[in-house]
């Protein structure tokens, strides 16, 4: 097989157990520089246009923002999606910047997306995929190419009896029913149904740095409630007491499952204002427009 | 067969002329029970066809390399013969010589069946008979037969249907398959009579290359349920050319799986056609995953009410490997129904080409016939061609046709990347799943998996994957 990977830093990765660290180390779980993107289909537009963000362990910040103002382009940015450049700027975490690596090696370095509009995957069972992917998180970067071999258990392979007993307990958490996991990735999903196989994805993987964008839209208020508890029983859990979230999102119920440390206001690929959780009502009572003015008067 | 010996005699070499013919038919005359189920006179009527008869199609595709009318036969050998050996085919590694035959597909459990190592057919020492008797212990109804001893003993079952479901003077191939037919089998499965596990005709490439033309007949008789496996395994470079002719009963069922993982120079020419009775089913399931150069038609005639035909089946080209399919339903009377699948893959230079015929005829009403196809392109050398072409001349039915040729869905990946899934991986996931439509009708678990895991191991030995 080959591998079209070409960062440069790559190679060196790969090579070790321990990641290089070419920043220091501080407390800050997640840290967004002055990030620029642009899509390759329009190398001319700029979606982003300079994000500073810093997420610390264990918080969780809000971003609010219009439909098109670079919400989804920001987390695709960060997970490293192929339809999009970075033209300046820096996202450093565990003492990397990750802009460097591919996609499944920020994974495996602990950042999870749920997706807006999660992708199908025809003729691939939910059951496989989601093992294949624990077993690629599990061993993190310890070996580049991150492929599994199932029947070796030397090689890291998570037991079936194991992985079976994880994925039922999991899916009750949730609520899912159990025909689920024999279904091939979100191909016929229900909206609702593709949003909670992200939750499931998420509880399984145990990321250490989660963005939801837009979980909740379209979701009942039952599903609601059981996104909030997925998302709580992993924070209360002992693996995820220090998980980090960005909740991208257009409306404040879902902060009333979740509570958010601080709300940002995106416009036009800038954060124009940040607050705590009473900005989220603020907007839902007021709108952007208001924010975008005060935000025009005070820097002119 | 010692290698390239008739009973003690030199094999001659494989031309398709009349001077490999005439010596072919001298060795029969005083070889009863070798060959097959044709006479000379029609054997020579066949080599007049094949050289009348212009070659199939043209060439599909700029990187095309075979030209069907200049086919080389160079250093192949025609013989017929059979063998004996100590052990079951099916039992352990099958027969020694053939590299590849211990393929561990050859021990699947099963039905009985038949073994071929070319054009010589293995025996169970030591009667002659046992072979065939072993191999049907199950149930002794069911007939398992070497072609020439079933057209020898002119078993009624066989004389209805040889030769009326598969028109060998329709096409260049099957008209070069008669005239040189060295081998086959008669499967004959008695009315009501249900089978669990699969009856197996294998084709093992000979070591020394030979050209190899089987004509195989299966009847399945009313209400009977059966599954015939046909594999062509191992090594050499042999060119095989065959003809198979299904006959379902009434109310019948038949499933017929070719899994096809010849030597990577085999050249393979098969036509495969079935009838149906009233409200019998045929079940085509096809995996052409070996050779150089696999040219199948798959054929099925429903001309009595309720009968029904599947049809599914995957290639995966890759290194140089060519495969042209030719699917057919023949819709003549109504209510009928159809329903073909079929997934193809190319990477590195592989070349394929998908031609899907549905016909409805005028007194099909209330026929439903679906054709569905989906190409997958993982290189940029890599070439597909899907022609679907539905006809339909009857009021009141039902056709669905939808056709894609695709490359590797970046987006998926993307999405496996953000679950920690390497390229690599990724891709070997998608591209498997891209498969399990058609993998998912084939009729039995370990075949499934048995296909799955080819699937996988071509994936590996691709160079050129999502380029
Ligand atoms: N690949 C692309 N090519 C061209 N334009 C793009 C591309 N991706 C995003 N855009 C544009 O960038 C802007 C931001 O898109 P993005 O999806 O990030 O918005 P969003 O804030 O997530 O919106 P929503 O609330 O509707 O989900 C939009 O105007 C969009 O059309
Ligand atoms: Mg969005």
């Amino acid at each position: 097989m080959t591998s079209t990977e070409t960062a440069p830093t790559e190679t060196a990765l790969a090579a070790t157990h321990a990641p290089v660290t070419d920043y220091p180390v501080d407390d800050a779980v997640l840290d967004i520089r002055d990030l620029h993107v642009v899509p390759l289909a329009e190398p001319g537009r700029e979606i982003l246009a300079g994000i500073d963000l810093t997420v610390r362990k264990g918080e969780v910040h809000a971003i609010m923002g219009r439909n098109g103002s670079g919400k989804t382009t920001l987390a695709y940015a960060l997970m490293g999606h192929p339809g999009y450049r970075v033209t300046h700027g820096e996202v450093i975490w565990k003492g990397l910047d990750i802009l460097k690596l591919s996609p499944d090696k920020r994974a495996r370095l602990g950042l999870f997306l749920a997706f807006q509009y999660p992708t199908a995957i025809p003729g691939l069972s939910v059951a496989s995929f989601l093992r294949t992917a624990l077993n690629a998180r599990r061993r993190g970067l310890a070996d580049g190419d991150g492929e599994i071999d199932p029947s070796d258990m030397t090689r890291g392979g998570i037991k079936m009896g194991e992985f079976r007993t994880l994925i039922r307990e999991t899916m009750a958490l949730l609520k899912l029913d159990d025909a689920f996991a024999a279904r091939y990735v979100n191909e016929g999903f229900s909206g609702g149904e593709k949003k909670r196989l992200e939750m499931l994805q998420m509880a399984m993987l145990k990321p250490e740095f989660a963005i939801l964008d837009e979980t909740d839209s379209g979701l009942d208020i039952d599903a609601l409630q059981s996104v909030g508890n997925s998302v709580n029983a992993l924070r209360h859990s002992d693996e995820g007491k220090d998980i980090g979230f960005l909740v991208i999102t257009h409306y404040p119920r879902i902060l009333k499952h979740v509570p958010a440390d601080l709300v940002h206001i995106m416009i036009d690929g800038r954060i124009v204002k940040s607050g705590g959780p009473e900005l989220a009502d603020e907007i839902e009572r007021d709108g952007y427009d208001a924010v975008r003015d005060e935000v025009a008067a005070t820097s002119v | 067969m010692s290698s390239g010996t008739i009973a003690g005699v030199t094999a001659p070499a494989f031309t398709p002329t009349a001077a490999t013919l005439e010596t072919a038919i001298a060795f029969l005359a005083q070889h009863p029970g070798h060959g097959g189920a044709v006479d000379a006179a029609t054997r020579r009527e066949a080599l007049a066809r094949y050289e009348a008869l212009p070659a199939p199609g043209a060439r599909p595709s700029r990187g095309w390399k075979y030209d069907y009318a200049n086919l080389p036969f160079e250093d192949l050998s025609w013989t017929s013969d059979r063998r004996s050996v100590a052990t079951s085919p099916f039992a352990a590694a099958a027969p020694p010589d053939a590299s590849g035959a211990d393929h561990p597909a050859l021990q699947t459990a099963s039905a009985g069946g038949l073994v071929h190592l070319g054009a010589t057919l293995l025996h169970l020492r030591p009667a002659q008979h046992d072979m065939p008797e072993a191999a049907s212990r199950r149930d002794a109804r069911v007939v398992i037969l070497p072609l020439a001893d079933a057209a020898g003993a002119a078993e009624p079952a066989l004389m209805r249907a040889l030769d009326t479901i598969v028109d060998w003077r329709g096409d260049k191939f099957t008209a070069l398959a008669t005239a040189f037919q060295n081998c086959g089998a008669f499967v004959y499965v008695p009315d009501g009579v249900q089978l669990d596990e699969p009856i197996q005709l294998v084709f093992a490439g000979a070591p020394d290359d030979e050209a190899v033309f089987p004509h195989v007949v299966v009847v399945v008789g009313n209400g009977a349920r059966a599954t015939v496996l046909e594999r062509h395994v191992g090594a050499g470079d042999p060119f095989v050319c065959g003809i198979v002719e299904a006959h379902v009963g009434e109310g019948a069922q038949l499933d017929y799986a070719v899994v096809q993982q010849a030597g990577e120079a085999a050249r393979l020419m098969f036509t495969r056609g079935a009838r149906c009775d009233r409200d019998g089913q045929v079940r085509w399931h096809l995996a052409e995953l070996g050779g150089a150069l696999a040219r199948t038609v798959l054929a099925a005639r429903l001309d009595a009410p309720g009968g029904r035909a599947e049809a599914s089946a995957l290639f995966f080209n890759t290194g140089t490997q060519h495969v042209d399919l030719l699917s057919g339903v023949d819709h003549t009377v109504g209510p009928t129904t159809s329903d073909t699948v079929v997934r193809s893959a190319a990477t590195d230079r592989g070349q394929g080409r998908y031609v899907g015929n549905i016909v409805i005829r005028p007194k099909a009403h209330g026929s439903d016939a679906s054709l569905r196809d989906d190409a997958l392109l993982l290189s940029k050398r890599a070439h597909i061609d899907s022609i679907p072409a539905l006809e339909i001349a009857a009021n009141d039915v039902k056709a669905f046709h939808g056709a894609t040729v695709g490359s590797l869905d970046e987006d998926a990946l993307f999405y496996a990347g953000t679950r920690g899934i390497a390229r690599a991986e990724a891709l070997r996931l998608i591209t498997l799943g891209f498969f399990e439509p058609v993998i998912a009708r084939f009729p039995s678990e370990a075949l499934r998996d048995e296909v799955r895991s080819a699937l996988d191991r071509k994936l590996d030995d691709a160079t050129e994957l999502g380029a």
